[in-house]
């Protein structure tokens, strides 16, 4: 080959090698370059191609660790929305709404009540006593170790809703520690109507349905009972 | 003057009906005040025509109570006892006493119940303790 | 709770004018409409719904009327509904009083504000005598 057309030939495989590398940067991996004589260039093709093929198999192999990461982090995601929602239902499974005679429900409380739970109570037993149509309510907090301010607010917002629907609930066991806790915080419980224990609730709430239990006697066939 | 549906008046909007020797106020609709203060007056109207002793006023369907209407159902309680009639709030939502507590609205001295059967139930009995 | 900064973008639900009473009434149930539609729950949507209507009231009978913007953020997931209420009025003179609890005005029942904020997640006002009133309310999902 005489000079000029040797010149000529490096630089149309010099323009192909850079339009390779053009491509490349677009994204383009699947360009290889062609070897079509033995030469000087023969070796950078070569390794150029090896270039792109590395590059290229980096790449995949990139964006399959991309996707695992995605779809853990899916998985995470649902987990969560999981552990959430079964929250959700253990506070309110947690603190049922029993109906305990013909006019009265009993909501006891038991464990840690924070401001949330506090809600959701409160929701229940007003939802409860609309559907029940029982209009005295017991929040039995006998259970409960400690409150703070905002539940104890929570609590009187509850009575007092109960009353605007037309009911009355009354709080029975508050223990020694939660009066002094009340005291202390210097919330005033004095418009609620509060009993040491469930069992004194529940004889306000007969007593307000004028009820009256009695015992049998067993030598009086004439049974005085409810 | 022209059509306007939102003119039409308390009669046909909001039913006052005679029960026994109650009336029955059942509230359809969400009132804007022009409406709440017409109900007012036609209430006492009723009750001075019919010489009702207590009105159940029905807010089962609304879903939405301010303290505007707060206080119209407050007032409107206040001015029927004056004409001896007793007022008895029926019915009231749950998330509407939620939010009234919460609001700070205060409706000392009103009579509420659940439902129709315990406000007439409860009205009798405050009447019977009268005489 | 998250904070209103945390909101990336608002999207843009719904112009509304207040120029009647019964626009009061019409742009609480729009308020109620877009609560309920992203899943905001019973007692919250109440919350919001009566918190507004104070604020349209207000609008209405101190300013004559105004403008409501309703907006959509998310964070995290979690939507929460932003009401803004424009209204070029008088304004109030002490914000700081109108915000206590017990403060009362003309017609004897004051703004009806601090009530309102108790009901929302965040309140934010801003007024100038004579340069009108806005105020922005948030409310979570």
């Amino acid at each position: 080959m005489t000079e000029d057309l040797k010149i000529k030939h490096f630089l149309e495989r010099i323009e192909k090698i850079e339009e390779a590398m053009i491509t490349v940067a677009t994204g383009d991996f699947s360009v290889r370059l062609e070897t079509p004589i033995e030469d000087e260039f023969t070796t950078v093709e070569a390794g150029i191609n090896l270039m792109i093929e590395d590059l290229s198999e980096e790449l995949r192999q990139r964006e399959e660790r991309e996707k695992e990461l995605r779809e853990k982090l899916s998985t995470i995601e649902k987990q969560k929305q999981t552990i959430l929602q079964q929250q959700e239902d253990l506070m309110e499974l947690s603190s049922p709404v029993i109906k305990i005679w013909d006019d009265v429900l009993v909501l006891p409380v038991i464990g840690t009540v924070d401001s949330r739970r506090a809600q959701i109570m409160m929701e229940n037993l007003l939802q409860s006593i609309v559907d029940s149509g029982c209009t005295m309510a017991i929040l039995d907090i006998t259970g409960v170790l400690r409150i703070d301010t905002q539940v104890a607010n929570h609590l009187i917002k509850t009575v007092e809703a109960v009353r605007l629907l037309g009911g009355e609930c009354i709080i029975s066991g508050i223990s020694p520690a939660i009066a002094q806790t009340i005291v202390q915080l210097g919330i005033d419980l004095s418009a609620i109507k509060t009993k040491a224990n469930l069992q004194e609730g529940m004889r306000y709430a007969f007593q307000r349905s004028n009820l009256q239990v009695r015992s049998t006697s067993s030598d009086n066939d004439n049974l005085d009972e409810i | 003057m022209k059509y306007d549906p939102d003119e039409i008046k308390v009669s046909r909007r909001i039913p006052i009906i005679k029960y026994g020797e109650f009336l029955i106020v059942s509230i359809q609709v969400d009132m804007h005040d022009r409406l709440a203060m017409e109900l007012q007056t036609q209430i006492l109207e009723e009750i001075t025509k019919t010489n009702a002793r207590g009105v159940l006023i029905d807010i089962s369907v609304l879903d939405t109570v301010d303290s505007y209407i707060g206080r119209m159902l407050y007032g409107m309680a206040t001015m029927a006892s004056i004409m001896d009639a007793a007022v008895v709030i029926v019915g009231m939502q749950p998330a509407v006493a939620i939010t009234l507590v919460e609001l700070g609205l205060d409706m000392p001295g009103v009579l509420t119940a659940l439902n129709i059967e315990q406000a007439s139930r409860m009205l009798r009995k405050k009447m019977k303790n009268k005489k | 709770m998250p904070q209103l900064n945390q909101i990336q973008e608002l999207v843009r639900l719904d112009i509304l004018k207040i120029e009647s009473e019964f626009d009061i009434v019409r742009a609480r149930q729009a308020v109620r409409f877009y609560a309920k539609e992203m899943k905001m729950g019973v007692v919250d949507q109440t919350r919001i719904t009566t918190a507004v209507s104070e604020l349209f009231r207000n609008m209405y009978q101190y300013a004559g009327g105004g403008e409501i913007i309703i907006e959509r953020g998310d964070f995290q997931a979690r939507p929460a509904l932003v009401v803004t209420c424009i209204d070029h009025g008088p304004g109030i003179e002490d914000i700081e009083l109108a915000m206590s609890d017990g403060y009362t005005s003309g017609s004897g029942m004051g703004y009806g504000l601090p009530g309102a904020k108790r009901l929302v997640d965040d309140f934010f006002i801003e007024s100038r005598v004579n340069g009108g009133t806005t105020i922005r309310i948030v409310k979570w999902a």
